[in-house]
C-alpha cells in the first residue's frame, strides 16, 4: 500500500568548475565566461525525488535553493523536470555564508513551509566547496536523522531501506521518516532536460522568493556575520614547476633515483655507503 | 564540571584495574614482613608477562594463605597448586577454590592482565573482588604505580 | 581509585580515535602526530577521544604514538560508529573541556559526523584539510583545504567560535613511530549513552575487491602507457610492495586492461597528496597530473625530455620506463 510521498530538493547553482581558469595574480576564480550550472549531485537528488513520487502514485517536490536572484535559473530548471515549487531564498545578507549560515537559513525555510516534508534530498557535495557539510548541518538542526552518500533507496511503509558506501564498507541502513539523505553519483542516471520544457517552466509556474524577513532571520544569524569561518586566501596548489631534469646511462638513472629515496628516508641508505 | 575517572595507562603493559588500565598498582605494603599485600607491579618494554607478589590471608582468621613474590610460589602453608592456564596462571585451594587467576592477553604491540581474585586483609576487610572484567580494589596503597616497585632480581 | 581533581583540564587540542581498520588505516595517528605540533605552538597538550567497547588496546596505541591524554567512553552502546550517537557524547564533553581544536580523519565517517557535532556546537570546520598550521601572530588555527575540485587551495580560519574544527586528508601528516615506553594518562568522563540510533545499519559487507587505500598512501607508483605492456605495468607491485607504497594508473593504462578502475589517479579519479609519487611512462596530460599535483615530491621518468610530465616533476628521469624499471628492481632486490 503505496502512500504519496511529500520531498524537499536542495539545490545549488555553481559555476562549471572543469572550465574555471584562476586569476594567479588576485588568486581568484574568473567567473566571465564560466557557464552557471545545477550541481551536478542535486540533479541526481532532483531525479531520485522524481522517481521516488512516481514510485508512490505522488506527492509534491519542492526545490530550494539559496543564492543571488540569478540562481533562480537552477529551480526553473526543477520546474521544468517535474518539482511542483521552488523557492528561492535571496538576500544580499546570505552572501558569504559559510555551511553553517547556509544550513540555519535552508532550515528556516523548511520550517515555514506548510507541511514538514517526509523526505529532504541533497546531493552529497558541491563541486565549488567540496566539504559536503550542508547536508548533516540541516538535519542537525531540523533533528532528523541522516545517511550520507546514498545510492540505493528503497521505501518501506513508513521507512526507507538504503544502500550507501562508506569507507570501503557497503552499507545497508534503516531509518525512519522523516530523514535527511546526501546522494552520491551512483543513485541514478540524470535525465536530461528539453529545451521545449525550461520554455514551458519559464512561462508557466511561479517560484516563490523569501527573503531574511520573510524567515524572521537577524543579520547576524545569516551570511558572512552568521558565519564561524572565513576564508582569509586563496592560493594556487600548482605551485609546483619542474625540478632538476637528468639524462644518462639507465644504470645513472637507476643510482640516481635510489640517492634520491634515500635522501628521502624511503629506503635504508645502504651499509657503506 | 563532569565528574571524571583517571588513572595512567603505559603504551606497553596494564593490568585492568576498577576497569580502568593501569601500569601498576599496589594494595597493602608489600615492605611489611606481616598483613595483606598485593602488588602488580610494572612490567617493562622487552617482557611479556605480569609481575605478581602478594601475600594472601584467610577470610576468617587471616592466617596466611599464600605468598607469591614474582608470579612463583613463596609460601603455600594450605598446600595450594600453581596451574598454568592459556594466557597466564591460577592459583587453586585444596578445597577446589580458584584464589586467584591472572590472564594475559597480547595485542600487536602491548598487553593486558585481568585478575579475578576475593581478597581479604587482617582485619577481615574485603579489598579486592573481581567486577566484571576487572578487578576491583578497595582502598589501594597505590593505585597507580610510576616506577616499578621492586627492580629485577 | 579516587576521583581526580576537576581543575586539571586535558590538553586542548582534540583528535578524534578512529580505530576502525586499525593497523591498516593509520589516520589517527597522523593526527596525533600533526597535534602534537599545533599544540606545543599552543602551549597545551594532546586528547585523543576515543568511543567504543572494549577499546583498552587502541588506547594504548594512541599513548605509544604520541598521546599525553586518551578520553574514552567505553560502553556496550557505543560499539558501532554511528552519527548521532557519537555526536551527542562528544558535544556534551567540547562543552565541558572547552578544546581549542578538535580534528579527525576525512573518512566517509569523519565527514558524516564532524559537521553535525559542529552545528551542535555552532562552530567553524573546514572539511578534507591537507594542511594545519597555527598562525604565530594570531594564534589561530589556519586550515588548508582544497576547493573548487582542487583548483584552488582556501586558507580558512575560525576567528571566534570553539573548537576550531577540522577534518584532515589522509597521508598528509607523518605519524610518529611506536613507543612502547610511553605513559600517558586516561580519562573516563561520565556519560549517557542513549541506546535507540534512528539509522540502523542492518548489513555491512566491504566493498568488492580488496582494499585499493591510493589516497592514504604515503607512496603511490604510478604507470602510463610508456610502460610498454600489461607485464611491465604489472612490475610496478613489486617496486610499491619494496618501497610500503600504492600504485596508481593513468585513464589509457586502465583501459588497456592493465589495471582496475579504482587505481585511477586524475581529475576523474583519485588524487592523492601523499609524501612521494614517482611517475613512470606517463606523459603529464593535465587530466592525469591533476591526481598528483598534491603529492610532496613528484619523480617521473618518461624518455621523452619535453614530456609535459617534467613540468611539474621535482625531478625528472630522462629514461625508457621498460628499461629502467627493471633494473631498478633487480638493483634494489640486491639491497635487501
Amino acid at each position: 500500500m503505496t502512500e504519496s510521498i511529500n520531498i524537499v530538493v536542495f539545490i545549488k547553482q555553481v559555476p562549471d568548475v572543469p572550465s574555471i581558469r584562476i586569476d594567479e595574480q588576485r588568486m581568484t576564480i574568473i567567473r566571465e565566461g564560466v557557464e552557471s550550472i545545477i550541481n551536478p549531485l542535486d540533479c541526481v537528488a532532483l531525479q531520485a525525488a522524481l522517481e521516488l513520487r512516481e514510485g508512490q502514485g505522488g506527492g509534491n517536490i519542492t526545490a530550494i535553493t539559496m543564492g543571488p536572484p540569478q540562481s533562480e535559473e537552477v529551480l526553473r530548471e526543477a520546474l521544468a523536470a517535474g518539482a511542483d515549487q521552488g523557492i528561492l531564498l535571496t538576500d544580499p545578507a546570505f552572501a558569504g555564508a559559510d555551511t553553517l549560515a547556509t544550513s540555519h537559513v535552508l532550515a528556516r525555510a523548511v520550517s515555514k513551509l506548510r507541511q514538514f516534508p517526509d523526505l529532504l534530498l541533497c546531493g552529497m557535495q558541491s563541486i565549488d566547496s567540496d566539504t559536503g557539510h550542508v547536508g548533516p548541518q540541516l538535519a542537525e538542526e531540523l533533528d532528523l536523522p541522516q545517511v550520507c552518500g546514498v545510492n540505493e533507496i528503497h521505501i518501506d511503509g513508513k521507512s526507507l531501506v538504503l544502500k550507501r558506501l562508506s569507507d570501503g564498507f557497503v552499507d545497508t541502513v534503516r531509518v525512519s521518516l522523516p530523514a535527511l539523505l546526501t546522494v552520491n553519483k551512483d543513485l541514478c542516471p540524470v535525465r536530461d532536460l528539453s529545451l521545449g520544457e525550461i520554455e514551458v517552466a519559464f512561462s508557466q509556474r511561479e517560484i516563490i522568493r523569501w527573503t531574511s524577513s520573510d524567515l524572521n532571520l537577524q543579520r547576524d544569524e545569516v551570511g558572512l556575520r552568521g558565519s564561524a569561518t572565513h576564508v582569509r586566501k586563496l592560493r594556487s596548489p600548482a605551485t609546483r614547476t619542474g625540478g632538476k631534469i637528468v639524462t644518462g646511462s639507465p644504470q645513472t638513472i637507476v643510482d640516481t633515483l635510489i640517492q634520491k629515496l634515500e635522501s628521502m628516508s624511503i629506503l635504508d641508505e645502504e651499509d657503506g655507503n | 564540571m563532569v565528574r571524571y575517572r583517571e588513572s595512567k595507562i603505559s603504551a606497553h603493559h596494564n593490568y585492568l584495574v576498577n576497569e580502568m588500565p593501569t601500569p601498576g598498582f599496589v594494595v597493602g605494603n608489600p615492605d611489611k614482613q606481616e598483613g595483606f599485600y598485593f602488588l602488580g607491579d610494572i612490567v617493562l618494554p622487552g617482557e611479556s608477562t605480569p609481575r605478581i607478589s602478594c601475600r594472601l590471608l584467610t577470610e576468617g582468621s587471616g592466617d596466611l594463605l599464600l605468598e607469591l613474590n614474582w608470579n612463583r610460589i613463596q609460601s603455600n602453608p594450605e598446600a595450594c597448586i600453581h596451574r598454568s592456564i592459556p594466557g597466564g596462571f591460577q592459583v587453586v585451594h585444596s578445597s577446589g577454590d580458584v584464589l586467584l587467576e591472572v590472564r594475559t592477553r597480547a595485542f600487536a604491540n602491548g598487553y593486558l592482565t585481568r585478575i579475578k581474585a576475593r581478597l581479604y586483609d587482617e582485619n577481615g576487610d574485603l579489598r579486592m573482588e573481581t567486577l566484571g572484567d576487572s578487578i576491583r580494589v578497595h582502598d589501594a596503597e597505590k593505585p597507580v604505580l610510576d616506577s616499578p616497585f621492586s627492580s629485577h632480581a | 581509585m579516587r576521583k581526580t581533581e576537576i581543575n586539571k583540564i586535558p590538553g586542548r587540542v582534540w583528535v578524534f580515535g578512529d580505530y576502525r581498520e586499525y593497523f591498516q588505516n593509520r589516520i589517527t595517528l597522523q593526527l596525533i602526530a600533526k597535534a602534537r605540533d599545533l599544540a606545543e605552538t599552543l602551549n597545551t597538550g594532546i586528547t585523543v577521544v576515543l568511543l567504543g567497547e572494549q577499546i583498552h588496546q587502541y588506547a594504548m596505541e594512541y599513548v605509544a604514538h604520541g598521546a599525553d591524554t586518551v578520553m574514552v567512553a567505553d560502553h556496550s552502546n557505543l560499539k558501532e560508529y554511528e552519527v548521532e550517537t557519537y555526536t551527542t557524547v562528544l558535544a556534551k564533553w567540547a562543552k565541558e573541556y572547552q578544546p581549542e581544536i578538535f580534528l579527525a580523519g576525512a573518512t566517509s565517517f569523519g565527514r558524516e559526523f564532524f559537521p553535525r557535532l559542529a552545528k551542535r556546537l555552532s562552530t567553524g570546520l573546514s572539511a578534507d584539510c591537507v594542511d594545519l598550521e597555527v598562525d604565530p601572530e594570531t594564534s589561530l588555527l589556519v586550515q588548508t583545504t582544497p576547493s573548487f575540485g582542487g583548483e584552488l587551495l582556501a586558507e580558512v580560519i575560525t576567528p571566534d567560535r570553539r573548537p576550531q574544527m577540522a577534518t584532515v586528508h589522509p597521508g598528509i601528516f607523518r605519524e610518529f613511530p611506536h613507543n612502547s615506553e610511553a605513559i600517558g594518562r586516561i580519562i573516563y568522563p561520565e556519560v549517557d549513552v542513549f541506546s535507540e540510533p534512528r539509522v540502523k545499519v542492518t548489513r555491512s559487507r566491504p566493498q568488492s575487491k580488496g582494499k585499493v587505500s591510493l589516497e592514504d598512501a604515503s607512496v603511490v607508483i604510478a604507470g602510463g602507457m610508456g610502460l610498454g605492456s600489461k607485464g611491465q605495468f604489472e612490475l610496478l607491485n613489486e617496486l610499491a610492495a619494496i618501497l610500503e607504497g600504492e600504485v596508481g594508473a593513468t585513464r589509457p593504462a586502465i583501459l588497456a586492461g592493465w589495471a582496475d578502475e579504482d587505481r585511477l589517479l586524475g581529475q576523474t579519479g583519485k588524487s592523492v597528496k601523499a609524501k612521494l609519487v614517482i611517475s613512470i611512462g606517463t606523459s603529464g596530460a593535465l587530466q592525469y597530473t591533476t591526481g598528483i599535483q598534491g603529492a610532496e615530491t613528484v619523480i617521473a621518468i618518461n624518455r621523452d625530455p619535453n614530456a609535459p610530465i617534467f613540468r611539474i616533476a621535482d625531478l625528472g628521469l630522462v629514461a625508457d620506463g621498460k628499461t629502467v624499471l627493471p633494473l631498478l628492481l633487480e638493483t634494489l632486490r640486491r639491497r635487501i
